[in-house]
């Protein structure tokens, strides 16, 4: 089975986010890490070539200015890697990103492509959909099951009570939720094994898309304005035990908490 | 001169911290309590590689370099004391010398197992009347029937009898060489030969979770051809081997003083008397700024000794050296990061009260501060003669 995983890099979620003049995250190459929610998505991946063989190969559109995360996603056990690199794509819309992953989901081949549930930064959630459409075939969303029999693929999606069960045919494409695995850790021989994994970069040209169908020339959507949540404790001590539930009740209840 | 780590051993750091962070350090205070040999814990890292980071991947290894199992104990260590001592006897002690002295055939049947992390090792030297004084070594064996009966006992010896176990290597007198002196050999000793006696676990001050055992051989029998390398050449083997092993302790000691230095951070930030933090006063600075100049020197002294040792350089005496400084950097870190913690850090429920007693015993496992000081002097002064 050919399962193709596709991985963003956003900015640690330890850095804080800042975006510049033209409305863009600043993005520093050293602070880059996988997409938290791609560590779910990579290994779902992985899980699923222990059950029926075959490759998982990673996908990522990014900037491409160092190969860690890649790396680090083949050190975690996928067998090689794709990125997408164009000066031309900065500044994207999630409408371009989708456009750009099917043409180049097209070039690769597979037979499920795994998407995560959203991103550390923008967090549309938008590109898993975006990108089944383009590609013409079904997306099954939100797994937070997937099991694959023959040729077909059932997943669980959490609703308000319980749970859906949705089918389709292979190839497809899934997206996963956080809930469906616990991500491994990089082994050591992953590690050690892992710079010697191929990695090819491919332009827009090589997809036959031209510069003007991503990147900002090709956006639709413009960011306005962001601003960054600030959250401030409120801390009051009692002291003493005199009415200590009243007055705490009465703490609460002031501040709309109960 | 590069200091740059490279991109595997940045990743072996990275991921053995998260680890640490993740897996071990919940789980610390608990296994100092009970006492508990932490048996998931080592299988996951088995799992992973950690426990054959240095040795080839033809032997089932993972093969990273010699620094890069270093800087992968200091981050363990800075998870758990027990664990990382776990983690350094198996490998450097009980692994490596199948790789520098086992035959093919012992390499297969007993380092991969070892390096691929499914089992672990242990390396027999000190004896209850022999410790500093490795030649003053008791445990006999003599060949008969094609086979080695071993006889005498062992003390402190790291790994030996848990549920993982595949053996020990052990350090035997086998004859008298021709200048008098005894004939030592190292005899391989899979758990279960006959005659074999594990004794109970040792009740310690600390590194409470790993396990520390007195053996006993009492007419055991091992095969002739479980020698390892040759008879007669055991002195040297266990002398090569201690010299890398105390690089990696080190590497163990500087995890040990960095946690001392993290939990000092975070508390003198957290705690306010006379209305500010504590680390607002200067005296509190200058046992901050020590603690973390004492850890940055140590840890370039274990790296420079791998480096060393990576180049096939001679690194006796640069192994000493960091070993002892690094322990003895751990035991001050430990001994002010309860200082700050004032009454608190005596108490069992903050972390520094563990760290104080996991400490003690850097300045003498893998030879004693003292025995380190004979070592450098003795390579001081072999430049007179
Ligand atoms: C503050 C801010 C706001 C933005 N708002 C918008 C907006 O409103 N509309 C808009 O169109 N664009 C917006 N963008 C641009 C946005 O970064 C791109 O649209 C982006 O490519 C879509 O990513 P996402 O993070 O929203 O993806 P999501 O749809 O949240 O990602 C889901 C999954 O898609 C996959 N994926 C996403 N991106 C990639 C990639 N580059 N390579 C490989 N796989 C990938 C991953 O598997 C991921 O788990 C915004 C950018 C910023 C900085
Ligand atoms: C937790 C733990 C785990 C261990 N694991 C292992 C293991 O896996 N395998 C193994 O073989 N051993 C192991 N050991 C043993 C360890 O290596 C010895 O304890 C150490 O070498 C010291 O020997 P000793 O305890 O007999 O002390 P002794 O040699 O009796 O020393 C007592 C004191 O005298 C000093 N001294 C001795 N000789 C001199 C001298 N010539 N000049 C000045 N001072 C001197 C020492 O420095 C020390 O202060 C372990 C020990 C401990 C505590």
């Amino acid at each position: 089975m050919k399962i193709v995983v596709c991985m963003k890099e956003t900015p640690s979620t330890e850095v804080k986010k800042e975006l510049g003049t033209d409305m863009r995250l600043v993005r520093n190459p050293q602070d880059a890490i996988i997409n938290p929610f791609d560590e779910y998505t990579i290994e779902e991946g992985l899980r699923l070539q222990e059950k029926h063989g075959g490759e998982v190969v990673i996908l990522t559109m990014s900037p491409a200015q160092t190969t860690d995360n890649i790396r680090k996603a083949m050190a975690m056990g996928a067998d090689r890697a794709v990125v997408v690199a164009d000066p031309s794509l900065a500044g994207s819309d999630a409408l371009a990103t989708g456009r750009v992953l099917a043409a180049a989901l097209q070039k690769i081949g597979f037979d499920i492509v795994l998407f995560g549930q959203g991103t550390a930064d923008s967090n549309g959630g938008v590109v898993p959909s975006i990108t089944a459409e383009y590609l013409q075939l079904p997306l099954l969303s939100l797994a937070t099951k997937l099991t694959i029999d023959g040729e077909t693929a059932v997943i669980e999606r959490s609703a308000e009570v319980g749970y859906v069960k949705v089918e389709a045919k292979l190839p497809l494409v899934v997206s996963v939720s956080k809930s469906i695995n616990q991500p491994r850790y990089p082994s050591m021989k992953g590690i050690m094994s892992a710079k010697k994994k191929p990695l090819e970069t491919l332009t827009l040209a090589d997809l036959g898309l031209a510069a003007n169908q991503a990147g900002s020339a090709a956006a639709h959507d413009k960011v306005l304005a962001a601003e960054s949540v600030s959250t401030q404790r409120k801390r009051e001590i009692f002291v003493g035990n005199d009415g200590a539930a009243q007055r705490i009740f009465d703490f609460l209840s002031d501040n709309k908490i109960i | 001169m590069d200091f740059t780590l490279s991109d595997e051993q940045l990743a072996i750091q990275q991921v053995s911290r998260d680890f640490a962070e993740n897996v071990i350090k919940p789980r610390a205070f608990a296994m100092d309590a009970s006492g508990e040999f932490p048996l998931d814990i080592i299988q996951q890292m088995g799992a992973l590689g950690l426990l054959g980071l240095p040795i080839p991947e033809q032997y089932g290894g993972a093969g990273a370099d010699f620094l890069a199992y270093c800087v992968a104990l200091e981050e363990i260590a800075r998870g758990d004391a027990s664990v990382a001592i776990t983690m350094e006897a198996h490998t450097s002690l009980g692994a490596t010398p199948f790789l520098l002295f086992g035959t093919d055939e012992q390499k297969k049947t007993y380092l991969e197992p070892l390096a691929s992390g499914q089992k672990l090792w242990a390396f027999g030297l000190t004896e209850p009347q022999a410790g500093s004084d490795s030649g003053g070594t008791q445990t006999h064996a003599e060949l008969a029937d094609g086979e080695w009966v071993i006889n005498g006992s062992k003390m402190f010896i790291t790994n030996a009898g848990t549920s993982m176990t595949a053996g020990v290597t052990v350090t035997a007198v086998t004859g008298v060489k021709s200048n008098g002196r005894k004939e030592i050999t190292n005899l391989i000793v899979p758990t279960g030969a006959e005659g074999y006696v594990i004794g109970p676990p040792l009740k310690k001050m600390g590194w409470k979770a790993s396990d520390t055992r007195p053996l006993s051989f009492d007419n055991c029998k091992v095969p002739q051809e479980n020698v390892l390398g040759s008879v007669g050449g055991g002195f040297k083997q266990f002398m090569q081997t201690l010299d890398a092993g105390r690089v990696a302790i080190a590497a163990l000691c500087v995890g040990l003083a960095q946690a001392c230095l993290d939990e000092s951070l975070k508390y003198s930030h957290e705690r306010s008397q006379f209305g500010k933090p504590l680390h607002d006063f200067q005296l509190i600075q200058a046992k901050l700024a020590d603690m973390a100049t004492e850890i940055e020197l140590s840890r370039l002294m274990y790296y420079k000794a791998a480096w060393l040792h990576m180049q096939g350089r001679d690194f006796t005496k640069e192994a000493s050296m960091a070993k002892l400084f690094a322990s003895e950097t751990s035991k001050r870190a430990a001994d002010q990061a309860v200082q700050i913690h004032g009454g608190y850090g005596f108490m069992d429920d903050y972390p520094v009260s563990r760290y104080f007693r996991n400490v003690k015993v850097n300045e003498i496992g893998e030879g004693t501060s003292e025995v380190q000081r004979i070592l450098i002097a003795k390579q001081l002064l072999q430049s007179l003669r």
